[in-house]
């Protein structure tokens, strides 16, 4: 791709260095110290390219503590893209110096298995265990009108391994023609760009690309928000792509899906920032939950573009842990607040996030992704 | 420069890791959200106020220059190293310490932000009224040192008032309380109120008494779009005059309201040259009738359009084209320069047009944004701070901005600060013997200067 430093420059220019993005940054808000704040990292990102500043893995490290969540994008005044030129520089920083250490197994990985998680790629069906019949029928297929692309996360891990098994429920009881592609599916390449090394998605992306082309589909369709997002924003318009509470709440509104009620429950929605931010999807969930008699939605303090991020965005889960744990903590306390005994979230990643940490901390709350919602709701 | 012993003092005083001298940390502390930028020595990070005060021993004896800086939100350059030194930031020191509704008033340590404040207070129905633009990250306490206003200026004034007591450290180390929990206190020199304004040269503030006031049950929201600058000015005019104390009472100019509708802000009719803004509150009652009184007053005076909301959304609808605003001028150009000059009520009519007629003049980008009910103007000037040429044009521009508000009786700042961004001009608003009273004062309590040298005095 080239890093492409115009782009860069026009932006760190276009800082008044208001500040106002400080309020919206949930590291800043953890770390305190100017340099993790949106305003400090441009400044970073400016003093670097002005010969000020050497790049050092001093200065990638603090580029690492972000979660590329976008709210500080939304929030700026004059514009900028912070979310962009922080992408950049993560890949001005690796080209440099290096993978950050906690990234290079999952990069590597990408390279040698095509998953996140090292695993041996044919293994990615492991999710459809107890559902072998349809499975079969869907992974078997020559031609198909739509592929459902299931990503790494809902493949390997088991947490959220019923996200793909109500997918293909879901899609199954509204009669859609779809496949899904199994071991020949490779990550989308997501983890490549947060790591700063944008360079090996081609070869991923044209190899998913394939793959989708040899089914003669014309969509796909995706339950991971970060997979959706990497399609949209890399792979080209060849094919319509949609998130999962798009093609659902399209599915709702032609009539081709019916959903029964569910047992009374006060419910909130966590905006996934791959979703909301930057794919613009904040109506479909909405429609989908109020959609569902029993369910009473009730919105946090900030939803929709000022939905904060649960903690587990732009890798730093991997590349620091602790920080993305308490950063997930205030997103549980947010829910909390609204009274919901559920959350409800449109995100494998932000699922495993909070239900990991509500389950450290033995907190009471139900923690769903609302393809759960809607197959206990399926009326078959 | 500071020595390595010193830095290992600083370091002892307040643990490894919050005294900060990596590139990375200097660069991040050189700057506010003015222009000029300063790469300060190092950080300091305190944690209290005894922390602070052995910080301020060693810095009076070594004669290192200490700057205090909130949340380098300020758009005057105060909180910038402009002769070197180290740089005190107060993130560890934000805790509210207490609400206590009794007495109405919370007492709370300087790296509080405004909004979490009154975010809290909001939950006793209380309000702390100050409210600049920067709330949502700026500090109490750098509030408090550049005295911050805000929309709500004209009805409940600016922080100076709600201020009831502080504890400061002064820049030779010692502790001192100045006020209380009273909101009545005459005893000796009213030291709170000489820190509030002072731009961090006089002591470093790491508590703070603010007084809080009942939340206001109810509000009336009311646009209004006028054809010719005179009639929005009549309009403000007659509204102060009939008695009705606004809290908001904003006028928007016709060069940003052609901003707004580029920037798909809101649509206003073609002819539109002047917005105003004005929200009353208080009683149910009184409210309903005020709200009537102002739509009236703008139709008498010519509004081309007026708008009264029926709820909350409809008055949040209303505010967009304000808040809208300060985005939509930011993404014109690279920098947009703030201006707060300020003039009495009744000349800000003329003193906008001497604006519209500076920016031809000196073919500048100015739109102006004004607190009508209190003559506090914005102009925004959109500029890009690497054309030299320019730059030279806004300072000719600015000179004679201030000169005009000056023989109005007007003031250089109405509450962005001095700091460096006006300390050239500030002879032309203070005499000699004024200007000698402040270094007489500031020499009391900083013998050595070493408390953010170089700013406006």
């Amino acid at each position: 791709m080239g890093i492409d430093w115009d782009r860069i420059e026009r932006e760190f220019y276009q800082c008044n260095k208001c500040g106002l993005c400080l309020a919206a940054c949930p590291v800043g808000k953890e770390l305190l110290l100017e340099k993790y704040t949106p305003r400090g990292k441009i400044q970073l990102a400016r003093f670097s390219r002005n010969g000020n500043l050497e790049i050092s893995e001093r200065l990638r490290d603090i580029f690492t503590e972000c979660l590329l969540c976008g709210a500080c994008t939304v929030t700026c005044p004059s514009g900028v893209s912070l979310t962009d030129l922080f992408v950049a520089m993560r890949e001005v920083l690796t080209s440099t110096t290096g993978l950050p250490p906690n990234m290079k197994p999952a990069v590597e990985a990408i390279g040698e298995s095509h998953n996140i998680s090292n695993e041996d790629n044919s293994e990615r069906d492991e999710w459809a265990e107890d559902l072998e019949e349809l499975y079969n029928e869907v992974s078997g297929k020559d031609q198909a009108e739509v592929v459902y692309f299931v990503g790494c996360v809902a493949s390997f891990f088991p947490m959220v391994q019923y996200i793909p098994q109500n997918v293909i429920k879901i899609l199954d009881a509204a009669e859609v023609d779809f496949a899904v592609l199994g071991g020949k599916e490779w990550c989308c390449g997501f983890p490549l760009i947060g790591a700063g090394a944008p360079g090996d998605l081609t070869v991923v992306k044209e190899h998913n690309l394939d793959m989708v082309r040899s089914l003669g589909a014309k969509s796909v369709v995706f339950s991971c928000p970060s997979c959706y997002r990497t399609w949209r924003e890399h792979y080209g318009p060849e094919f319509s792509l949609f998130h999962i509470t798009e093609f659902i709440a399209d599915l709702l509104e032609h009539g081709r899906l019916k959903l029964g009620g569910v047992e009374e429950t006060v419910a909130t929605y966590h905006d996934p920032c791959d979703l909301g931010r930057h794919g613009g999807v904040y109506d479909a969930p909405r429609k989908i939950l109020q959609a569902i008699p029993g369910i009473v939605l009730k919105e946090m303090e900030n939803n929709r573009a000022r939905s904060t991020c649960c903690g587990g965005g732009g890798n730093l889960e991997m590349t620091d842990p602790a920080l993305s744990r308490r950063i997930t903590k205030k997103k549980i306390e947010e829910t909390q607040a609204t009274g919901a005994d559920t959350l409800v979230t449109a995100c494998q990643q932000c699922v495993r996030t909070i239900k990991g940490a509500v389950r450290r901390e033995k907190i009471n709350l139900n923690v769903f992704d609302i393809t759960e919602t809607v197959a206990r709701a399926l009326q078959v | 420069m500071l020595d390595e012993e010193s830095k290992a003092n600083l370091r002892n005083i307040v643990g490894p890791e919050w005294f900060l001298d990596s590139p990375e940390d200097i660069a991040t502390y050189s700057y506010d959200a003015f222009l000029p930028e300063f790469v300060p020595d190092g950080v300091v990070v305190p944690d209290s106020a005894q922390e602070i005060s052995q910080i301020m021993t060693l810095a009076n004896e070594k004669k290192i220059n200490i700057v205090p800086r909130g949340a380098g939100t300020n758009i005057s350059g105060t909180a910038v190293a402009r002769r070197r030194g180290v740089i005190m930031a107060f993130h560890r020191m934000n805790k509210i310490l207490e609400i206590d509704v009794d007495n109405m008033c919370a007492v709370v340590q300087p790296g509080v932000v405004n909004a979490d404040l009154q975010r809290e207070v909001a939950k006793h129905g209380l309000m702390y009224p100050p409210d600049p633009a920067s709330m949502f990250v700026s500090t109490i306490g750098g509030n408090v040192a550049l005295n911050a206003g805000g929309p709500r200026g004209a009805k409940y004034g600016v922080t100076r008032d709600y201020l009831l007591g502080l504890e400061v450290v002064l820049p030779t180390g010692e502790i001192i309380r100045t006020g209380g929990k009273t909101l009545k206190n005459v005893t000796g020199y009213d030291l709170t109120r000489l820190f509030c304004g002072s731009e961090g040269t006089l002591g470093i503030i790491t508590e703070i008494i603010v007084r809080l006031i009942p939340q206001p049950p109810a509000k009336a929201t009311l646009q209004a779009v006028f054809s010719d600058l005179d009639d929005a000015a009549k309009t403000v005019s007659a509204i102060v005059a009939s008695g009705i104390v606004p809290t908001t009472l904003e006028l928007i100019d016709r060069v940003i309201l052609d901003i707004i509708r580029d920037y798909g802000g809101a649509g206003f009719p073609s002819e539109a040259e002047a917005l105003l803004l004005i929200e009353v509150d208080g009683e149910t009652s009184a409210v309903e009738e005020q709200g009537r009184r102002i739509e009236r007053f703008c139709k008498e005076r010519g509004a081309i359009e007026v708008e009264r909301a029926k709820d909350p959304q409809e008055a949040e609808k209303l505010w967009h084209a304000r808040r809208t605003a300060f985005g939509a001028v930011a993404s014109v150009r690279p920098n947009c320069i703030v201006e707060d000059a300020t003039v009495p009520v009744k000349h800000l009519p003329a003193m906008i047009r001497k604006i519209v007629e500076l920016a031809e003049k000196y073919q500048l980008k100015i739109g102006v944004l004004a607190h009508a009910g209190d003559g506090n103007l914005h102009p925004l000037i959109m500029t890009d701070i690497r054309d030299r040429a320019e730059m030279e044009r806004v300072d000719k521009a600015l000179d004679e901005m201030y000169e005009v508000a000056l023989s109005m009786g007007g003031t250089l700042s109405g509450e962005h600060g001095i700091g460096i961004a006006k300390d050239r001009f500030i002879t032309k608003e203070l005499s000699p013997k004024a200007i000698e009273v402040m270094r007489g004062i500031k020499r009391v309590f900083d013998p050595n200067n070493i408390l953010n040298p170089g700013s406006f005095l």
